[in-house]
Parts: structure tokens; C-alpha cells; sequence
């Protein structure tokens, strides 16, 4: 079989040749049959008379030698190819809507798959992905969903949970590399010495980190990623046991990564050991995750994910045995969940994603639609041709052929026009922000790509070759010369075909207008929540500051001559400083106990958004103050401990008294009387993690020295354009420490501007979809009510000149496209209330079934009917009696 | 010329495979060594040579090449490949087998039944 495919190639591949060698051939036969019989004594004359006649026809010879080989098939699709080229050429109207449907929806398809590819579909770049875990803590009775995993988690759990081969955790981290005067922020990962055992990717130079290298005073060691080996040390493979100075302290570079070693999201460059204290691994950090550290592991080939969860619900029910807090971490609903590492990396996207896909799936489907109909369209004017031909002996086979070749090559250049649609789309998500996505920067345009636009292409030409080729082979030879020749009207089944066809490309046009309308109202309504503070004329940046040359008192010493400094500058309002500024998009909740709050029966502490603020922070935000009095500067260097709350927070422990005066402690433990903290005001709530947040979980707000973290944020009021003042800051910053950079530079409306990408982005592509898809009902439409117009010009012709007006003409045509619209809608009706109940899990505050969403689309899928149905009801109308009744 | 017979379906392939396998051959001389062959008993229809010759080179079962013929013009010489030295075994015992038995068939008198 194989051998035969082969001489057939190599017989197209040199047809040429082929055809020479063969008329060589008979040729030499010819002439060698003539000669012997001329020498055999017949007169030169009548030899050649009769080797012709003993030979016969070469045109024949050659044909039969052509089916030998099999070429003839490929002649014949060739001259069908043609065929199609020169009809497609014929109709450049009906040829340019038809590739310019494909092009667009195609296109919008392979952008948006390309989307879902590389975030669902490509497993994680590592050996047996499918079996990397991670495991989170929740507490969700407190009001923390997601809270990490704890060192302390780690150290338990390690070798202890058989159904893991190995378990590892992470942080990750913004470091300073470099000697003093050139240096360099980068991104790092803190990872336990198993991380890399656990994706089963190791350095391809030097070695991992050992189990000695994790306390504070043994890692000075550092594990380089590709792009930083080659970038910064030009990929010396002499690089092992060479100084890398990072935070100011120097490491020792122990091993390089694999080039495809990309974890996650992460863009880090930098892989340093985590290192800890041994109390940082005791049962009372057991809870202290913090979304900071995550965990992640791998099962054991035989072991299933359930097991592993049995398992580690056992090991902690066993922990929790004899934990001095164990009655508050049940209350909260404590439970460590494993679930696959690339699943939970991309769950928030995933629902936003499919139903981005079923909006471009529908926008295919419309555009499928048109193009059948316009196909059928199209058949109808060629039903006399086909007849005839099939009259004069072309086979049903040959019919259906000419058929599939004419769609698929209408498809197959559709689908190359759609290939750059979708280079173009992903040049355009990119803008809307896709490589934010988890996984995003996987995004491209590749042989993949190309692959699944050509399965797609022909399998939409045969597709629509069906419905083609079951029209033109229905109908008996006879009563198609004459039904049409004599300008009746179509078959019943055609018509009811062509428009079932139309209401069914109205109704999914109505749900993807409704869709995106639902789409935008939650963005509306997104947006339209205040955060809670006056978010214009803020600038916010982030500063990190390394330990080394920051220890606990010098950190505090930093930031106020920080603030001082930079309170200075001209047009500054003021200025403050907090671990973390919201909208910054890493939040973290932590416990807080309330003097003399008993919990209710059935109450269960709750996790509050805990800051450390410094300067002026309150009034360079913007809050308002709802009693007492805002921290101030001096809070951080008095001996007296007072912080202030929000009213949710306020409203929650003290709902009948003042919050002023009231005492806390930081953790969730009573602490010594001497240790809490005094209520010295009550602020306005404040939208931490993004404005579609709902629970309002309270914050606290204690001075800065009791809440150092590795890096602040610092944020300024100006009068000018937030903007730009950011030199300005950043000079500031380097007076006081010129190699400490200022990251994250952006004013407060771009945070929440930003924040609100993950609904802007598909709200804008779904109306994208749905303008398309209602131009290309328009279209259909129109296509339709014009053929109608045109088949039915001699009946119309007639009853105008037995004294039909044509006002009467003109509302006939109206009342059809207004029953193709009425069943669209009441499908499309159903169909958006579907669609709405599935997008729930997408929407803000918007119910599935929005009256004003619902009625906008009815109206604007009646001004489409009503603009489609225009023109051609209007040809109707002027339709002149004389004309065709002459034709 | 002596009284000639009709070829049976599908024997004609066998026949070129009998012609070039005694020699290489271009499509003439095997319509020449089959008359010779056949001492001018089966007359080859000229005009299905050419079809089977392509159909056999498709099938592997004849390789052609390009060679100088006797008077010194280009031609195209057809050689028995492996497959078709197999095939031409097979069905030349194929062949014998039929032709035993229906001349057997044939010869049988009355008193032997």
C-alpha cells in the first residue's frame, strides 16, 4: 500500500515527465510497428493506417495509463478545483462575505483556543504534571478562604504523608542583586531543598540545596535560572563556586536550571534556599501561612488525590489533638485541601476563559449559518446548470466532489485570512492584558495553532458541503428544468431550511448581545463601588528593604526620613507609609483578640486585614475618620501601644459602645495587659483586595514598628498628576539609599484601574463578539429577504398588476423578517437566561435575567431585522408589472 | 499467420510477466516476444499493453527504465522486480493448476464416471 502511495508521489511530483515519457512511448511503438510492417512489404501509407488501427486511439491509451497510476483522480480534482476557483471569481460579492465570515470567526476561535490552550489545556512544563499537588490551609468560618501552608505544615508533613513521593514549599520574593552602586532588582523564589525534586527538574549544572543550607546562618547559596546564567554571566559553565552579592550579603552560586524550567507564572530568575528558625517550625506557627509560603507535592504513582486528602485530614485531626488553640482553629472551619497544582493555579480564569469560548463558538456558528444559507442561496440559481450536467451523465459522486471542493476551498482560504485574524487577536489580548494571565506569557502563535485552524477549516468545508450536496442531488431531474426555469418558487423544505436557519443565527446573535450586556453591566457596577477613599492624585510605589542593612530599628529610622524627605518636595500634600497599600494584589489576613469579646456560640474568629502604617498614611489616602483620632508619626516612638480600626471592624466587636478605647491584642491569643492595643480611632472601610469584594472583613491599623515586613509601600498625595511625581520619589529614595529601588510605581486609580482587567477584558471581547455576530445576522438576513424578493418577482409582479399597492408589497416582506425576528427572540430569550445562569460565577451584583439587558437586545436585534429587511422589501415594492411579466 | 485465440481475462498480465522476465524488454518487444513466445497463437490487443505495463510498474511488480533500443533510440525497458519473479511463480502455478484440471475435466470419458 505504502509502495503505491510512493509511485503515485513520485509520479505528481514529475507528471511532466510522466506525460513525455509516455507519449516517448507509444511513439517508439508506433514507429516501430510501422517500420517492421513497411519491411514486411506493406506500402509506408497503409502501415501507418494500420498500426494506428492496431493501436488505436493514444488520447485513450494514456487515460487508461493514468487510472493505472491513479493520477487521474488527482486531474480531475484539479479540474474541479478550477472549476470552483473560476465560480468563487464569478461571485466576488458572495466570495469576499464569505471569506470575511470565515476570516473573522475563525479567527476570533483560534485567538480565544489559544488562550485556553496555553492556561488549561498544555500540561505544566515538567515530567507526569498530572501528579503535582498543592496544599492550602482555609479557615473559611473566619472569613480566610486561602491562607497558604506554614513552614511548620511543611516539617510535619514532610515524609510523613505516604502518599506523596515528595513534598516541597515556596515563596516568593523580590531581591536586590549586585555590588553597591550597580545594583539590580530581581524576581526570586525561596524554595525547601525538595522543590526541585518535586517537579523532577534539577539544575543541569551543580546540584540543589542540601537540608544544612536552610537556617539563616548556613544559605548563603543561590541556584541561577537560565536567562540569568546567560545574561549575567554570559553562560560561563565555570560559574559554580563563583559570588553573587544579593540583599547585600554575599551568596555562593551552586547550580544552574534547565532553560525550560519555568514554574507556574513566576518570572524568577533567582532561587535562593527558605531558610527559617527552628521556631519558626514549632506547633505555634502551625498557622502562621499567610499566603506567603505555598506548598506543593507529588503523588505517588499509585496514589490518588483522595488519599493523599484522608491522609492529611488524618495527620491533622492528630496534630490538632493537643494544639492549645485547637478549639478556635475548628471553629474556623481549619482544613488543609490538596487539589492539582495547574488546576488551582488557573481556577479563577478557567469559568472567564470558557465562557469566552462558547461566546466565539456561538460567533462560529452565526457565521456557519450565514454561510450555508448564502451557499444554498447560491445552489438554488445554479439548480438548472446541475440538472443539465447531471442530464448529460455527471455522476452523483462527481456532483457531490465539485461540491466538497468548492467548500472546502472557500473554507481553507477562510481559515488561512482567520490564521492572521488570530495572530492579530493575540497581538490585541496581549494589550487587554493576557499575558497577565496565570500561565498568560505561554501564549503564542505557533505550528499548533496553524494545525488546528487547517482541521477546523476542512472540517467546516465538509460541513458544509452536506446540506449543498443534499440540495442538489434531491431533486428529480425534470421537475428542476422546468419549476425553475419557469421563476416558481423554491421548495417548501429549502425554505423552511433557509429560515429556521436565521432564527436560530438571531437567537444565538440575542444571546451573545445579552451576554456581553450582562458582562458590562457587572463591570458597570464594578466600578461604580466606591473604595472607600479618595483614590484620585495618589501616587503608590513599593520599596523593599534589605535586612542585612535594615535591621528592625534602622527600618523605622529609613522611613522617616523618607517621609520627611519626601513631605518636602513641592506639591506633595502628604505622605505616609504601610506594609501594603490596598489594590497592591497580595493581601493576607491575620487574627487580632479583643479584650473581653466572648465568642457566641456558633462564632468563629475571624482573619482581619492587619496593617503597620507610618507618616501621614491616613490623609495621603484619603480615609475618613469616623471618631477619635488618625496614627500619627510619633505612635511608632511612644511607649504607649494604640492603633486604630475601621468601622467594620468597630461595628463587629463593639455594635452598641465606642470603639475609642477599646483594647486588642495582635494574634490570636490573649497577650500580658502591657502588650495590647488602645483604640485611638475609628476610620472609614476601605476595599482591600479589589472592589467586587464583598465581605467586609475589618481592618486594623497598628504603628509601623509593630508590624515590620520585608517591604513598605509608600504612598504620597500630591496637587500635580500623580504621575509625575514618580522621578521625584524615586530621587528621594536614592539620597537617602542610592541602592534601593522603587518598584511597582503607580498611582492609585491605575491599582484599581488594573484591578478591574480581569472583567474589562472579556466584557470588551464579548462586545466585540456580539457587534460581529449582529452584523453577521444583518447580513443573513438581508441575504435571505433579497433572495425571497428575487425569486418571487413575476408572483409579485402580478398581483401588482391585478392592483396590489406597494405599500401592501413592501409590508409583506416586513411581517416575514418580523416572524424570523419574533422566534429568534423568544429562543434567544431562553437562551440568555441559560447563558445567564452559567455566567454567574463571572458576574458582579447582576442577576441572570436583567429586564433592561433583556429589552436592550430586543431592540437592538429589531432595528438589525429592520435595517436587513429595508432594501429588499423596498426592491419589492418598485417591482415592476410590466417587467416581469415580459421576462 | 496460423488461427489465433482470444486472451482470457487477466492472463495478459502473466503473459508480460512470462516476456520480461526472460529479458528486459520496452512495451514493443513484449508484444513482439509474447507473439514468439506463443509461436503467434494469442493475439495482444495492442491498445491494453501499455495500460497493464503502467498498472504492473504501479504495483511494483515491474520496474521500468530508460535504455538505448537496437537501432539506437530512446526507450523505456520493463525488468522483472522480486515482487513480480513471486508473483509470476504463483500464478504460473496457479495457472497449471486450473489448466490440469479442466484438461483433465475436459478428457474424461463415459466410462470413467
Amino acid at each position: 500500500m505504502f509502495k503505491r502511495f510512493r509511485s503515485l508521489f513520485r509520479v505528481l511530483t514529475r507528471r511532466r515527465e510522466f506525460e513525455d515519457g509516455m507519449s516517448e512511448e507509444l511513439r517508439f511503438h508506433f514507429e516501430q510497428y510501422t517500420d517492421d510492417l513497411v519491411r514486411s512489404g506493406v506500402s509506408p501509407e497503409k502501415a501507418a493506417r494500420l498500426a494506428r488501427r492496431e493501436l488505436g486511439s493514444s488520447i485513450n491509451i494514456k487515460a487508461d495509463c493514468r487510472e493505472a497510476f491513479g493520477v487521474h483522480l488527482f486531474d480531475e480534482f484539479r479540474r474541479q478545483l478550477s472549476y470552483a476557483a473560476r465560480l468563487l471569481r464569478k461571485t466576488p460579492g458572495f466570495t469576499a462575505t464569505a471569506l470575511l465570515t470565515l476570516a473573522v470567526c475563525l479567527g476570533a476561535n483560534l485567538t480565544i483556543f489559544a488562550v485556553i490552550d496555553s492556561v488549561l489545556l498544555r500540561p505544566l512544563p515538567f515530567p507526569e504534571p498530572d501528579r503535582l499537588m498543592t496544599i492550602f490551609n482555609t479557615y473559611p468560618k473566619a472569613g480566610v478562604e486561602r491562607d497558604g501552608s506554614s513552614l511548620t505544615n511543611y516539617y510535619e508533613r514532610r515524609g510523613h504523608i505516604s502518599a506523596f513521593t515528595s513534598l516541597a514549599i515556596y515563596r516568593y520574593g523580590t531581591e536586590i542583586i549586585g555590588e553597591a552602586g550597580s545594583t539590580e532588582r530581581e524576581q526570586t523564589m525561596r524554595v525547601s531543598p525538595d522543590f526541585f525534586a518535586t517537579l523532577r527538574l534539577a539544575p543541569v549544572i551543580g546540584r540543589t540545596f542540601t537540608e544544612e543550607e536552610t537556617t539563616s546562618q548556613t544559605d548563603h547559596v543561590a541556584i541561577l535560572s537560565d536567562t540569568f546564567w546567560r545574561q549575567r554571566y554570559n553562560a560561563d559553565p565555570n560559574v559554580i563556586g563563583r559570588q553573587i552579592r544579593v540583599n547585600s550579603v554575599p551568596r555562593t552560586v551552586i547550580g544552574v536550571l534547565p532553560p525550560a524550567f519555568h514554574f507556574l507564572s513566576s518570572d524568577a530568575r533567582l532561587f535562593l534556599p527558605l531558610a527559617s528558625r527552628a521556631e519558626d517550625r514549632t506547633p505555634l506557627q502551625r498557622h502562621a501561612g499567610g499566603n506567603v509560603t505555598q506548598m506543593i507535592a507529588r503523588l505517588k504513582p499509585d496514589a490518588t488525590l483522595t488519599q493523599a486528602q484522608s491522609q492529611i485530614d488524618a495527620q491533622n485531626a492528630t496534630l490538632e489533638a493537643d494544639d492549645p488553640q485547637a478549639k478556635m482553629i475548628a471553629d474556623a472551619g481549619f482544613r488543609s485541601i490538596v487539589v492539582s497544582l495547574h488546576a488551582d493555579h488557573v481556577a479563577a480564569i478557567r469559568p472567564t476563559l470558557l465562557l469566552l469560548q462558547a461566546g466565539a463558538i456561538a460567533l462560529l456558528l452565526i457565521g456557519a449559518v450565514n454561510l450555508v444559507n448564502l451557499l444554498l442561496v447560491r445552489a438554488s440559481g445554479r439548480v438548472k446548470e446541475l440538472a443539465v450536467r447531471q442530464a448529460l451523465g455527471a455522476s452523483r459522486g462527481y456532483v457531490v466532489s465539485e461540491v466538497v471542493v468548492e467548500t472546502t476551498l472557500l473554507t481553507l482560504v477562510g481559515g488561512l485570512l482567520g490564521l492572521a485574524v488570530g495572530a492579530g487577536g493575540i497581538h490585541l489580548l496581549r494589550v487587554l492584558g493576557a499575558d497577565r494571565l496565570p500561565l498568560g506569557s505561554r501564549i503564542v502563535f505557533d505550528a499548533r495553532f496553524a494545525l488546528v485552524a487547517l482541521v477546523a477549516a476542512i472540517i467546516l468545508g465538509i460541513v458544509f458541503a452536506v446540506p449543498i450536496a443534499w440540495f442538489n442531488l434531491r431533486r428529480h431531474l425534470g421537475n428542476a428544468l422546468q419549476s425553475e426555469s419557469r421563476g416558481g418558487t423554491s421548495g417548501r423544505a429549502a425554505q423552511i431550511l433557509r429560515h429556521s436557519f436565521i432564527v436560530s443565527q438571531i437567537a444565538l446573535a440575542f444571546m451573545l448581545l445579552a451576554g456581553a450586556g450582562l458582562l458590562a453591566l457587572s463591570l458597570q457596577r464594578a466600578m461604580a463601588v466606591s473604595p472607600g477613599f479618595q483614590s484620585d492624585h495618589i501616587l503608590t510605589g513599593q520599596i523593599l528593604l534589605p535586612w542585612a542593612d535594615y535591621p528592625d530599628a534602622a527600618r523605622l529610622t529609613f522611613i522617616e526620613s523618607l517621609t520627611d524627605k519626601i513631605g518636602h518636595l513641592p506639591g506633595v500634600l502628604s505622605v505616609g507609609v504601610v506594609n501594603n497599600v490596598p489594590f497592591s494584589g497580595n493581601t493576607g489576613k491575620s487574627a487580632a483578640t479583643v479584650m473581653g469579646h466572648v465568642l457566641r456560640p456558633g462564632e468563629s474568629p475571624r482573619g482581619h486585614y492587619s496593617y503597620g502604617v507610618e507618616g501621614d498614611y491616613f490623609r495621603a489616602m484619603g480615609f475618613s475618620l469616623r471618631a477619635g483620632r488618625f496614627l500619627t508619626a510619633a505612635d511608632s516612638r511612644r511607649a504607649e501601644r494604640v492603633c486604630v480600626v475601621d468601622e467594620d471592624f468597630a461595628r463587629y466587636y463593639w455594635p452598641n459602645t465606642s470603639a475609642i478605647g477599646q483594647r486588642l491584642w495582635d494574634g490570636s491569643e490573649q497577650g500580658k495587659d502591657s502588650e495590647a492595643f488602645t483604640v485611638v480611632g475609628v476610620v472609614g472601610g476601605v476595599k482591600q483586595a479589589g472592589l467586587t469584594e464583598d465581605e467586609a472583613q475589618g481592618a486594623i491599623y497598628y504603628p509601623y514598628v509593630f508590624r515590620i515586613g520585608d517591604s513598605v509601600f509608600v504612598a504620597v498625595r500630591t496637587s500635580l498628576p500623580p504621575e509625575s511625581l514618580g522621578l521625584a520619589l524615586q530621587q528621594a529614595v536614592r539620597q537617602i539609599d542610592p541602592d534601593i529601588p522603587v518598584n511597582d510605581l503607580r498611582s492609585m486609580e491605575t491599582r484599581i484601574v488594573d484591578s478591574l482587567v480581569a472583567r474589562r477584558s472579556p466584557a470588551l471581547l464579548a462586545g466585540l463578539f456580539s457587534g460581529i455576530a449582529l452584523l453577521l445576522t444583518a447580513i443573513g438576513t438581508y441575504g435571505v429577504l433579497s433572495y425571497a424578493v428575487a425569486q418571487r418577482r413575476r408572483e409579485i409582479g402580478l398581483r401588482m398588476a391585478l392592483g396590489a399597492q406597494p405599500a401592501q408589497i413592501r409590508s409583506q416582506f416586513l411581517y416575514l423578517s418580523l416572524r424570523l425576528l419574533a422566534g429568534g427572540v423568544i429562543l434567544g430569550v431562553i437562551g440568555a437566561w441559560l447563558s445567564g445562569q452559567a455566567m454567574q460565577a463571572v458576574l458582579f451584583h447582576v442577576p441572570a435575567f436583567n429586564l433592561a439587558i433583556l429589552a436592550g437586545a430586543v431592540f437592538v436585534m429589531a432595528l438589525m431585522s429592520l435595517v436587513a429587511c429595508l432594501l429588499p422589501s423596498q426592491r419589492a415594492a418598485r417591482i415592476s408589472p410590466m417587467e416581469t411579466l415580459a421576462e | 499467420m496460423g488461427k489465433t485465440a482470444e486472451l482470457l481475462p487477466g492472463t495478459l498480465d502473466m503473459l508480460i510477466l512470462k516476456a520480461v522476465s526472460l529479458k528486459p524488454l520496452h512495451g514493443y518487444g513484449v508484444l513482439l516476444r509474447i507473439q514468439q513466445i506463443s509461436r503467434d497463437a494469442l493475439e495482444i490487443p495492442q491498445g491494453s499493453l501499455y495500460p497493464a505495463l503502467y498498472r504492473l510498474e504501479h504495483h511494483d511488480l515491474i520496474a521500468a527504465e530508460w535504455g538505448q533500443s537496437e537501432n539506437n533510440r530512446r526507450a523505456k525497458y520493463y525488468t522483472l522486480t522480486a515482487a513480480g519473479r513471486r508473483r509470476l511463480r504463483d500464478e504460473t502455478a496457479g495457472w497449471n493448476r486450473l489448466a490440469s484440471a479442466i484438461a483433465a475435466a475436459l478428457s474424461t470419458t463415459s466410462e470413467e464416471v
